[in-house]
């Protein structure tokens, strides 16, 4: 009989009429791991920041080890042995390693109020090498990289005495290696007794995991079980609602034999060398790769937010040398960068500011100075929210850091559209929004596509470029080392060049090509 | 080593400038020149050691100006009308720094208020206040007082040894308490401050009073080495100490600086500016705009020292270190055999 | 096993006063209504407020100011700030006044750099001609221009935060303007351009006529031209701007030409009203023009701004000098007024952003 130890009991929560959570009722068993899955909007960041204190439940109870258990602020969570590992870590990047740990608590020299810097330093030495992690507690945290920065914020909260921890998305930035790394402390620290909640939109990662999966859907629990009864497909249409027949919407359209965007002999020493690929009209190429091996910086480059030395780039047979992004995109290139927050949206303008943003030239008259069409402009971006079905307020007052993660990405997305380019580039579009949404971006691709758009895929999950593209170019350590057509598709030898220039070339094992786990 | 060059930009543009002015005025380079310098920049590099703490937790204190005024003629009046003896007057010229420091901290914490408007504010008020109290006069101060700045304890004169203590307690409490940890802290990431557990309003309220308590420490030292208030006393003395702190390496965004080498650096450095260019019989009228045309090098070479770091550091491509790709759980059906 | 609690929002009072309250408190016009209301208040207590004489009195004083505070404004949704507007204001009055000066007295200007090259006992090469008084007025607006144009270079070019650059530019161009002028006045102006200070088409004075047709054109560039919306776009977010395509180098000089073209129109008013060319011109104005801007509505953080709010804040900044100069308080009075008011004002703005975002939740 494995004791809980954290219980919800009918945990409600409403925000002005709207009902974030509704009679939630599920247990954490000790020492073992929960993946908590679900859209966005489901319910599971209300649910946490109840947890953590930020939030008061309107009904409902929590049960910490048997006794009641009902924070007032995030402090009382921290005290109470909760921690949680948030997306964004809560690090400060001036200050070093041993600082952050103690920050809130530091060792003192008897009763004055000097730092004990020796105290400090031999314990978070001590922690990192429970972490196995080889860094000077000196360091400043703004030279670590995103998996390090988060192996010092699990630091600390096992230097606080978390029993129980929380993740919040954590692999989002992370390599391969890295998270790998990451599960392997997740299960040490299973085997140290300690409890986790895992949240994940890589229902993969989930399944390899969870003990337990609980899901959630419109602020409801509408599925829990032992882990091992779960499946990809079970999970998802809970999560949904529905039976989701295929992650992918069908691929109908052929691309064509017209090039759209030429690269020969592309070059940055340090950075990518002698790129080539051709993409063609009515394409969805796709570039996989691992983290750091340039598909970013060759994406930047393409769109001229990056010099290149060598190399020629021929967008539509008509070269074009050290552009900048205003002329990419008036050569009819779009580009998608990898977060939205900073680089894709206005997160303090309205939807109709965000929307329009690219394509205002195109709606005034007049040279100097260029006037505005207001109408046309605010129908064409009505227009976009419709087809693209983003959820929102009104347009014109409903700012962009209110909207969902996956409305936020296709504003990002219908913003480009309005300027209707002929070349796509997307990277990692699908990043950090669920199910649903991916779903619909991906049938936004799709429509691209059959309407004659080449279209650039850079992602980091291979099923999704499987899924979705015509072809598959591989990069690795900044060169193409790989190149697959659809027929071609196979795990396996896509896996081989990616990881090539790396150490050890894997043997080669059975493969299958089931869509699914990372 | 590019990166050593350009990390200690600050200390490298002060010997540059140093040598100069001595290649210039070979009078300059003598040490009754140096320590006149250090000596002039006393009273401004205590009011910007002060401002460094406000500019740390990306805040910022316009007022510091009207706060030397007001609370200099708070004491001046005291010591004029009833006496009161020079060691008092000190303390009461602090006690009114420090008021109107918790006054800018209430304003910012409480109210919420953002520091450039709290202390735009407070320092229309400050003044206001200082001229009604004076009713614009003049106020004198007595030998008592105008001793302190040509004392010398041991050789070394009083406001440099003030300087000097003001710069060492800075430092300790921001290298060795948790509160000087804390203020990086908040300067960095505030919201984060705010999950760690922090109590983001007394750092800020604490920077706010000690650059309170330092700007009228500061405006004693002058009025020391001056002998008189007038109602134009401390105007526009906020920008030259963000100009010190700026210069000494410290962000106007915060999170970023540090007291020693620095502030102090940077507050050196315009006093040198300044007087060397006296000692340079450079024209009088032009004294300004060279003065402006240092500092605008300076700051231009800082913003580029920060670009080149930034650019080297993340040159450094994140790599995969991993092996093979079945550790790597990519493909996780094969693992579980 | 329910917990009730009270929710940790922090919960505003209700009730039907309050709802009044509020709706006027949120209305964007808020600060036009107070102006409205002050005004009428002080008709009350000092009819003399509302004679030509006065209101007269107060024009004059407002549109200046406005032209200040316009071309702060678009500095300020850029995100950034000009220190150097008051500067920009001294040096242009002295290049315009070296122009169209008839007469300088040798005993004051014989030393400044510029005499004998193109100052002398009777003024400037072209003073007296017909072009002297167009030819000033040009020369005012381009170098406000221009130094703009340097400033905004520096802020895009490289990259130095717009505090410095423009602090910088303050201390380096007011000292240009004492130096070239020795630190003296320049008087001895052309009637045809000092009548711009007193004159007007029929009782509407220039002033106000050349600063409407500045309020018009800028209303019109932020709200219904591209730029417009570049300048917004740019203080909202840099990167995403760049990223989309915008032009943000080209819109960040703009910006700062602008505010010095703006300050270059105020100088002419000022001048032309002073009939010298001053050095010191606007010297403690610099605080007002920001503390006008933030009264208004405008965001220190950029990315927010309208034209509207320019005018209600420098029409209620110039009621309250106006009305503090009437009461016959001690001159001390008034930085404490405006300390008060500005404090106010942010208050206000604090409270209403706390509304609107709970009625955002809704």
């Amino acid at each position: 009989m494995v004791d809980s130890i954290l219980q919800f009991d009918g945990i409600s929560k409403s925000f002005f009429g709207v009902r974030a959570l509704e009679d939630v009722t599920f247990a954490l068993r000790k020492g073992h791991l929960l993946g908590l899955i679900g859209e966005n909007g489901a319910g599971k960041t209300t649910l946490m920041n109840v947890l953590a204190g930020v939030l008061a439940p309107d009904s409902g109870a929590m049960k910490l080890r048997g006794a009641e258990y009902a924070p007032r602020r995030p402090a009382d969570a921290t005290t109470a042995g909760i921690a949680f590992i948030h997306q964004e870590l809560n690090l400060f990047t001036n200050l070093s390693i041993a600082d952050n740990l103690f920050i809130d608590r530091f060792p003192r020299l008897g009763r004055s109020p000097f730092i004990n810097r020796a105290a400090a330093r031999r314990q978070t030495v001590g922690l990192l090498q429970s972490l196995n992690l080889q860094l000077s507690p000196e360091t400043l945290v703004d030279r670590l990289t995103p998996g390090e920065r988060q192996l010092v914020e699990i630091a600390k909260a096992l230097s606080t005495g978390a029993e129980i921890i929380i993740f919040d998305e954590p692999t989002t930035s992370l390599t391969a290696a890295e998270t790998q790394r990451l599960f392997r402390i997740i299960r040490d620290l299973r085997e140290q007794g300690k409890s986790t909640i895992y949240i994940s939109h890589n229902l993969g990662d989930v399944l390899e995991l969870a003990d337990d999966v609980v899901v959630l859907r419109d602020g409801r629990l509408v599925d829990a079980g032992p882990a091992r009864d779960f499946t990809m497909d079970r999970m998802i249409s809970r999560m949904v609602g529905r039976a989701i027949d295929q992650i992918f919407p069908t691929r109908e359209s052929k691309p064509s034999h017209e090039a759209v965007l030429n690269v020969k002999g592309l070059s940055q020493a340090g950075i990518v060398k002698d790129i080539h690929l051709t993409l063609h009209k009515g394409q969805v190429l796709g570039l996989f790769g691992l983290m750091g091996s340039g598909r970013t910086e060759l994406a930047r480059m393409l769109f001229g937010l990056e010099p290149f030395e060598q190399g020629e780039l021929l967008i539509n047979g008509v070269p074009c040398r050290r552009t900048c992004a205003g002329d990419s995109i008036r050569r009819g290139m779009a580009f998608v960068t990898e977060n939205r927050r900073e680089e894709g949206l206005l997160m303090e303008a309205t939807v109709v500011d965000n929307v329009g943003l690219v394509a205002l030239p195109a709606f005034a008259i007049g040279r100097f100075p260029r006037l505005l069409r207001h109408r046309r402009l605010n129908d064409a971006v009505a227009r976009i929210v419709e087809a693209m079905r983003i959820k929102s307020g009104p347009v014109a007052r409903t700012l962009a850091k209110d909207l969902s993660g996956g409305n936020q990405q296709k504003v990002v997305l219908g913003k480009w559209l309005l300027s209707r380019p002929a070349i796509f580039l997307m990277d990692e579009p699908t990043r950090g929004i669920d199910v649903g949404a991916k779903y619909e971006v991906y049938t936004i691709i799709n429509d691209l596509a059959a309407q004659g758009a080449g279209i650039l895929l850079i992602s980091s999950e291979l099923e999704e470029l499987m899924g979705l593209c015509d072809r598959i170019l591989v990069m690795s350590k900044g060169e193409i080392t790989g190149s697959f057509e659809r027929s071609e598709f196979a795990q396996e030898p896509i896996l081989h060049a990616a990881f090539k220039g790396h150490q050890r070339v894997p043997q080669s094992r059975e493969s299958s090509g089931r869509a699914g786990g990372r | 080593m590019l990166v050593t060059t350009l990390r200690h930009t600050p200390l490298i543009l002060f010997v540059v400038i140093f040598l100069l002015f001595g290649w210039l005025s070979p009078r300059f380079l003598s040490y009754q020149s140096f320590e006149n310098v250090v000596k002039q920049a006393s009273y401004i590099g205590i009011a910007a050691v002060g401002m460094t703490f406000v500019l740390l937790t990306a805040g910022i204190d316009l007022s510091i100006g009207s706060n030397m005024y007001l609370s200099a003629i708070v004491a001046g009046l005291l010591i004029k009308n009833y006496g009161l003896p020079a060691p008092l007057a000190l303390v009461v010229c602090l006690g009114v720094g420090l008021l109107f420091g918790v006054v800018n901290a209430l304003i910012v914490t409480r109210l919420r208020i953002i520091p450039f408007v709290a202390t735009l504010a407070t320092l229309w008020v400050g003044r206001g206040l200082g001229l009604w109290l004076t009713e614009s006069t003049e106020v004198e101060f007595p030998e008592s007082v105008t001793r302190i700045g040509s004392q010398r304890w041991l050789g070394i004169p009083l406001p440099v040894v003030i300087f000097a203590v003001v710069v060492l307690c800075a430092f300790v409490l921001l290298r060795w308490t948790a509160l000087g940890r804390q203020v990086y802290a908040v300067g960095n990431d505030i919201e984060a401050a705010k999950k760690a557990g922090i109590d983001t309003a007394r750092v800020r309220g604490t920077a706010f009073i000690l650059c309170g308590v330092l700007a009228a420490l500061g405006g004693f030292i002058s009025v020391a080495q001056l002998g008189t208030v007038n109602a134009g006393f401390g105007k526009d003395r906020e920008f030259d100490a963000i100009a010190a702190a700026v210069l000494g390496g410290t962000s106007l965004f915060g999170g970023i600086g540090s007291v020693f080498p620095g502030t102090v650096l940077g507050a050196i450095l315009i006093q040198m500016v300044t007087i060397g260019l006296v000692s340079a019989q450079v024209d009088l009228y032009l004294q300004p705009l060279v003065a402006a045309g240092i500092i605008f090098v300076a700051v231009l070479l800082d913003g580029l020292r920060t670009q080149q770091l930034a650019r080297l550091s993340r040159r450094r491509i994140r790599v995969e270190e991993m092996t093979a790709p079945w550790d790597s759980g990519m493909v996780p059906e094969l693992r579980r055999g | 096993m329910a917990v009730t609690r009270v929710s940790r929002v922090s919960s505003l009072p209700s009730g039907k006063a309050f709802g009044v309250a509020r709706r006027i408190l949120l209305a964007e016009n808020f600060v036009l209504y107070l102006s409205i209301v002050f005004f009428a208040g002080l008709c009350l207590f000092m009819p003399y407020i509302a004679s030509g004489r006065n209101l007269a009195n107060l024009s004059s004083n407002m549109w200046p100011l406005l032209a200040l505070v316009l071309g702060q404004m678009f500095v300020l949704i850029l995100g950034g700030i000009d220190l150097s507007q008051t500067s920009i204001m001294a040096l242009t009055s002295v290049a315009g006044a070296m122009l169209m000066t008839t007469r300088l007295d040798p005993a004051l200007f014989a030393k400044s750099p510029l005499w004998g090259l193109l100052l002398s006992a009777d003024g400037s090469p072209i003073s007296g001609t017909l072009l002297a008084v167009p030819l000033g007025i040009a020369a005012m607006l381009l170098v406000g221009t221009s130094v703009g144009f340097l400033n905004g270079l520096a802020v895009a070019k490289f990259r130095m935060p717009a505090f410095m650059v423009t602090l910088v530019s303050m201390m380096f161009f007011s000292g240009l303007a004492i130096y070239l002028t020795k630190s003296e006045n320049i008087m001895y102006l052309p009637d045809g351009y000092t009548r711009i200070g007193s004159g007007g088409i029929g009782p509407v004075p220039w002033s106000l006529l050349v600063v409407l047709v500045l309020a018009v054109a800028s209303h019109v560039v932020l709200r219904h031209t591209v730029l417009g919306q570049w300048f917004f776009a740019v203080g909202k977010s840099v990167r995403t701007s760049v990223v989309s395509g915008v032009p943000t180098g080209r819109v960040i000089v703009v910006g700062y030409a602008l505010s010095g073209f703006c300050a270059a129109v105020a100088s002419i008013l000022y001048s032309a009203r002073l009939a010298g060319g001053r050095p010191t011109l606007g010297q403690n104005l610099l605080l007002d023009v920001i503390g006008a801007a933030v009264i208004g509505g405008i965001s220190l953080f950029g990315g927010k701004g309208k034209v509207l709010w320019a005018l209600f804040g420098v029409l209620f900044f110039v009621l309250l000098s106006n009305s503090l100069s009437m009461l016959a308080l001690p001159f001390y009075a008034e930085p404490v007024v405006k300390g008060a008011v500005i404090l106010l004002a942010a208050l206000l703005d604090v409270t209403r952003t706390r509304l609107l975002a709970r009625e955002a939740i809704a």
